[in-house]
């Protein structure tokens, strides 16, 4: 009985070892600082990370089925600048779906390249992160872009806004992270994600349409996107091009963090949202800590690998092997 | 890269082409500029236009306009672009201070004059600069404390106010000045003000929200905000009045922008610096006009940035960026 337990909770720490990183790091940031769990700081980190969070949604697809998406960031900047833009001209309920057909244009694209024409997703994000900042300069002409009317517009509810004490970004990134996660684990076509970025050939010969898998996780990807976009146009009302410059790395740690590989074929939503909560609190509980700025970057650096490998030795079950 | 490489040639012949046109006039300068990445943000964008339009008001300037696009090695590609049109002079907004040092000093000993505007270069390349023409970021530091230590003064809190700083990116060069600038000037004006805590909002007005929400759980009293710019100055702002607290605090900023001098007519935002692109850019083609007429020009040109309150912002035209 002893040893099942035993077992039991090996298992467990093997299979969730970034949870229990997690856990250790929230622990230890609430001793530094008790107001670090102060419920409407947790809600404030959660609400900043929320944007993150759901681009990592869709990029942990991306990844799963063996490719990746450099090109998130600049999406961001795009949307955020395009549903701005439109939220005075034709309005915001005809602008956000303008916006989202829009971003959606750009994912299906990159979808086609590297699902269709089979190219090197990375060379093909890459060159989309400089060609969509690009397009995004070009449309708004270089200039900040505001809403005018920022009284009278219910806009602000995507990012501003809460229900029964939860602030709406945080329920949109909650509901979108459990319909993705049922997509993934529960559907076909979630199955098909692992098996193409398993085993693209393997996947072919056994009939999945691998073409239209990857295409279809650039599409949910820049769904995604969108709907960071509309989030964070609707916090500030207003934003710089520049809104998601850099951000494509962060969801990638974040993806990574939680443990999704960069081969494909592995990673759960969950845990990915593991990883985008480890970032946000990590920012944050740095922040309330008052530790010098520039020591800051050398620490996040620090923490996001002990979190790595705190995650494998869970799994080894020991700190250290000589093997692997 | 090959049809960028020709696009490239064919631009450059192009501008050759100009460059020998313009020189076919007597008494007309040939002037170009190599700018850090227009478009990124308004204020770039505004400069640009501002400086084309001061050059065509101008009989006696044809200028080649470029743009690095933030790209430290298109800038010094550019640089050496220029001087191999032997224009009169060559004005750079450079992408890094420390890495367009070898380029300047190219130019420089082609003999032509290079003047920085608008963030200098560092000071190992001072010896190849004419001149520097732009904002003066520590009297704008010192400016912004000033502001901020007047007003605890009409409220009656400036023995006992304390405030947040929030900065530009480290590492740039203007927000370790600004900062510097409020730093010293604060303690001289309002020596019982605490400056609680300074930490980076990197020019970026979401990342600033996050960084003022985390001072509205750490600290339960801040009187005042002073950021690097109206841009994270409007992010704290806007952290402030989500968590209900916009009401007692003072925010100071710096580079007023449209955002903020609009918060300052809604009443919630109290000063900033006026910093005009229009004057920067004409300050630079002026400056460049000046050397190569053989006027004294101080090395460190400054163009002057005035206080701008609710109270004194009616003197102001609404900011186009």
């Amino acid at each position: 009985m002893a040893e099942l337990t035993k077992k039991g909770v090996a298992g467990f720490l093997a299979r969730q070892g970034i949870l229990v990183a997690f856990v250790v790091f929230m622990i230890v940031f609430a001793i530094a600082n008790p107001r670090f769990i102060d419920i409407d700081n947790i809600f404030g980190v959660i609400r900043s990370s929320a944007i993150l969070g759901v681009m990592a949604l869709g990029v942990t697809f991306v990844v799963i089925g063996g490719n990746l998406d450099l090109s998130v960031g600049s999406m961001m900047s795009f949307s955020t600048i395009v549903v701005l833009d439109l939220h005075d001209k034709i309005g915001p309920t005809l602008g956000i779906p303008v916006m989202f057909a829009m971003t959606m244009a750009l994912g299906a694209f990159i979808g086609f390249l590297v699902g269709y024409l089979k190219l090197n997703s990375l060379i093909v994000t890459l060159g989309m992160l400089s060609a969509i900042h690009g397009l995004t300069l070009t449309y708004s002409g270089g200039k900040n872009m505001d809403i005018a009317d920022k009284e009278g517009t219910w806009f602000g509810i995507f990012g501003q806004g809460s229900i029964a004490g939860v602030p709406v970004p945080i329920i949109m990134f909650a509901l979108l992270a459990i319909v993705l996660s049922i997509i993934l684990s529960r559907t076909p076509f979630g199955r098909k994600v692992y098996a193409v970025g398993g085993n693209g050939i393997a996947a072919t010969f056994s009939g999945i349409p691998r073409a239209r898998i990857v295409f279809m996780t650039y599409l949910m990807s820049s769904f995604c996107v969108a709907t960071a976009g509309l989030i964070q146009a609707s916090r500030s009302l207003g934003s710089q091009n520049t809104v998601g410059q850099g951000m494509e790395l962060e969801v990638l740690a974040a993806v990574i963090l939680g443990g999704a590989s960069l081969l494909g074929g592995a990673g759960t939503i969950f845990k990915t949202v593991i990883g985008v909560l480890i970032l946000g609190f990590i920012q944050n509980g740095l922040l309330l800590m008052g530790l010098a700025f520039y020591a800051q970057y050398v620490v996040t650096w620090i923490i996001i690998i002990l979190a790595v490998w705190l995650d494998i030795a869970a799994k080894r079950g020991r700190l250290w092997s000589p093997i692997a | 890269m090959k049809i960028s490489t020709k696009f490239a040639l064919v631009c450059s012949t192009a501008m050759i082409g100009t460059a020998a046109f313009g020189e076919a006039h007597m008494d007309t300068y040939t002037i170009g500029i190599t700018q850090n990445n227009v478009g990124v943000d308004s204020y770039q964008t505004t400069y640009e236009q501002a400086f084309i339009a001061a050059a065509e008001a101008n009989d006696n300037v044809e200028v080649v306009v470029l743009d690095a696009g933030g790209d430290v090695a298109r800038q010094i590609a550019q640089m050496e672009d220029l001087i191999q049109q032997e224009v009169d002079a060559i004005i750079i907004w450079p992408t890094n201070g420390e890495a367009v040092i070898p380029a300047v000093r190219k130019a420089s000993q082609a003999d032509i004059p290079v003047i920085v505007t608008n963030s200098n270069i560092a000071e190992q390349g001072f010896d190849f600069v004419a001149s520097f023409s732009g904002p003066d970021n520590i009297t704008q530091g010192s400016r912004s404390a000033e502001i901020m230590c007047d007003r605890f003064k009409e409220l009656g809190i400036e023995d006992e106010a304390q405030i947040v700083q929030i900065s530009g990116q480290p590492g740039y060069t203007t927000a370790i000045e600004r900062a510097k600038g409020f730093e010293d000037r604060l303690p001289e004006v309002c020596p019982n003000v605490t400056l609680m805590e300074t930490q980076p909002g990197d020019w970026n007005r979401e990342k600033s929200q996050q960084v003022m929400e985390a001072f509205l759980v750490k600290y339960d009293d801040i009187d005042g905000v002073y950021a690097g710019d109206d841009n994270m100055g409007v992010g704290a702002l806007n952290a402030a009045k989500a968590a209900d607290r916009a009401e007692g605090i003072t925010f100071v900023g710096a580079t007023n922008f449209a955002v903020g001098y609009e918060a300052m007519a809604a009443g919630e935002y109290w000063g900033s610096i006026y910093q005009s692109p229009v004057d920067d850019a004409e300050a630079a083609l002026q400056t460049a006009i000046d050397i190569l007429n053989g006027e004294d020009v101080p090395f460190l040109n400054y163009f002057d940035t005035p206080k701008i309150t609710q109270d004194n912002m009616d003197e102001f035209e609404k900011p186009v960026f």
